[in-house]
């Protein structure tokens, strides 16, 4: 019995795979992180909210600040590999996932500004027939209802079919037209423009528009219009380089027990969709949503309709009150409205922020997700801590 | 030998007898198969491969000339990549509709316990960081529905060997409490019945 136990205690540990041992240096980042102001009166705030989420399970967290006062202020928290116990850095690389929808639609209103398209121009205007088939309202959305998820057009994230599919092959590579197939056949939540439900298959769509009126990846478009003018050093699309060597690990608490397993080479689903897979830091990402709204990358006009808030006919009770203008959010919070948008991607989490009435961006990333850790990360009452600590109201 | 020792004996040989003569007649049923998270039904073979097996017996119960009724036992293994790997034991009740040219269609309902375990390294959350540790795995439950051919090489013998393809649709129930409730998974089994300890028995 004992020899068998010993047998049965093998074979279980061959067949686990151990992490990748890496030295200190393998994750070190040389960017400047300019600005970064490290006397910004946010430092105590921010040091001591990432110090009480790393203390209630989050591996390591980096988080930045942008007040009109002080600047920018970019630091982190915690570990970027638990395997080797390498601490977390503000210039690291991580997943931020649909905070990409921000970047989309910027670039799609730049377009509008170059005369490239006009926001309620037919989808069918774009992209050929085929693309569209089987699509329900995707014949008669316009780009703005595609933009502010008043499309009704279904979550493909949403399909039973395509989550199985996805824990089936968790290293499996997804082409936008493979994810576009789990949108077909599905019945519409609403008429186009009647109600607001987020739906991931609309920023595919856009990308693709991006894609057919540009005639290169749109990945390479947010690249000349975003990420170069605004020196974003650490920011790339996932299609370029899907898993970066020195990306920090990402993990999972899939059982919902404060047990993580590593997920660092399980996000294939939008490396090539435009609904995510931007791989970019806190401190980037606090310097886009800052500049957005600061109004250096889109004009007056289009800032305006980037605000136009749309409401849903039903709030969800547990979430804050939100409203859907283009790739951005306008929520009520505690400590007044907030402009935002969040981003899953597997063992990852990001959330940018901006508060109108404090002019004050607040951006932060963790390399974990689901389970227990998103009660800590990013529900509503996860993010009214976080703004109560930083805003200190 | 004292009086009580032979009593013991006895007994002892007597069950002895009886259990060999029952095993005697004991099937052994082996399937190899492949597991996939995926929605019952829609889909058949699916890809990437998460290899199993799975060895076990049926009883006999109730049988006329079209129908049997039967309990199993089954033992298994699964090792689906980047996810998971389980030991499982499962009872089933199994029915198969019997035709004359050995062709059997098979549909079984069963409930089973799974022990999980994780195919990553395992970080656990302890005293406010977190620490590489030995994982004990997860309990679960495995409610199944089952339905398959099967083709007895000898029509008219009792115990012909049995070679069959099995589609088990089953749940890992709890799965991730307050996030997924349950998963669904499908097994696609090809295995083969026989009786290994009755060769000299006539048919």
């Amino acid at each position: 019995m004992k020899k068998v136990l010993i047998i049965l205690a093998v074979f279980h540990f061959a067949c686990t795979e151990q992490d990748e041992v890496f030295q200190e240096d393998f994750f070190q980042c040389e960017n400047t992180l300019s600005p970064n102001n490290i006397e910004h009166e946010k430092v105590e705030p921010v040091s001591e909210i990432m110090k009480d989420m790393v203390s209630k399970g989050v591996p390591g967290i980096m988080m930045s600040v942008h007040t009109e006062g002080d600047g920018y202020y970019s630091t982190s928290y915690g570990k970027s590999d638990l395997a080797n116990q390498i601490d977390m850095q503000a210039c690291n690389l991580t997943r931020v996932g649909s905070t990409v929808k921000t970047f989309t639609a910027v670039t799609i209103l730049k377009l509008q500004e170059e005369g490239k398209l006009r926001l309620d121009d037919l989808l069918t205007q774009y992209l050929p027939d085929y693309l569209l088939d089987n699509i329900e309202n995707a014949e008669e959305t316009s780009l703005r209802q595609l933009l502010n998820h008043s499309s009704g057009i279904y979550n493909y994230i949403q399909d039973l079919k395509f989550q199985t599919a996805s824990l089936n092959d968790l290293i499996k590579v997804w082409r936008p037209e493979e994810l576009l197939d789990y949108a077909r056949n599905r019945g519409a939540y609403f008429k186009p423009g009647t109600d607001s439900r987020y739906s991931n298959t609309n920023y595919i769509l856009l990308g693709m528009v991006i894609e057919s009126l540009e005639g290169k990846p749109f990945y390479e478009v947010f690249k000349d219009k975003i990420f170069i003018p605004l020196q974003l050093e650490m920011t790339q699309f996932a299609a370029s380089d899907p898993v970066p060597d020195d990306i920090i690990r990402g993990y999972i608490d899939l059982y919902s027990k404060l047990e993580l397993t590593n997920a660092t080479y399980y996000s294939g689903w939008d490396y090539f969709s435009a609904d995510g897979g931007l791989i970019s830091n806190a401190h980037d990402l606090n310097i886009f949503l800052t500049n957005l709204f600061q109004g250096n990358l889109l004009s007056d006009a289009s800032l305006k309709e980037m605000m136009d808030w749309q409401s849903p006919n039903e709030q969800d009770s547990e979430e804050f009150v939100t409203h859907y203008g283009l790739g951005i959010f306008l929520i009520e919070t505690d400590s007044g409205p907030a402009y935002l948008h969040s981003g899953d991607a597997i063992g990852y989490f990001a959330s940018m922020v901006y508060f109108p009435n404090q002019k004050t961006t607040i951006t932060w990333a963790v390399n974990a997700n689901y389970g227990k850790i998103d009660d800590i990360t990013q529900k509503k009452g996860a993010m009214e801590k976080i703004f109560k600590s930083v805003l200190g109201n | 030998m004292k009086k009580t020792s032979r009593h013991w004996i006895s007994v002892v040989a007597f069950c002895i007898i009886v259990i060999n003569h029952l095993w005697a007649q004991q099937p052994v049923t082996l399937s190899l198969f492949n597991e996939s998270t995926t929605i019952p039904y829609t889909t058949f073979l699916n890809d990437p491969m998460h290899p199993g097996v799975q060895i076990g017996t049926e009883f006999d119960w109730k049988e006329n000339r079209f129908f049997r009724l039967y309990p199993s036992v089954s033992f298994g293994y699964m090792y689906h990549k980047k996810l998971f790997q389980g030991l499982y034991s499962n009872l089933e009740l199994g029915c198969d509709y019997k035709t004359f040219f050995g062709l059997n269609f098979k549909i079984k309902i069963g409930l089973g316990y799974l022990h999980t375990f994780s195919t990553q390294q395992e970080f656990q959350f302890d005293e406010g960081s977190y620490k590489s540790k030995r994982d004990l795995g997860n309990s679960r439950l495995m409610p199944s529905i089952t339905t398959g051919l099967g083709f007895r090489l000898y029509p008219k013998k009792i115990s012909s060997p049995e070679i069959y393809v099995l589609y088990q649709s089953w749940v890992e129930f709890p799965y991730s409490p307050g996030f997924i409730p349950l998963m669904s998974h499908t097994n696609l089994h090809i295995g083969i019945k026989f009786f290994p300890f009755n060769k000299k028995k006539k048919p």
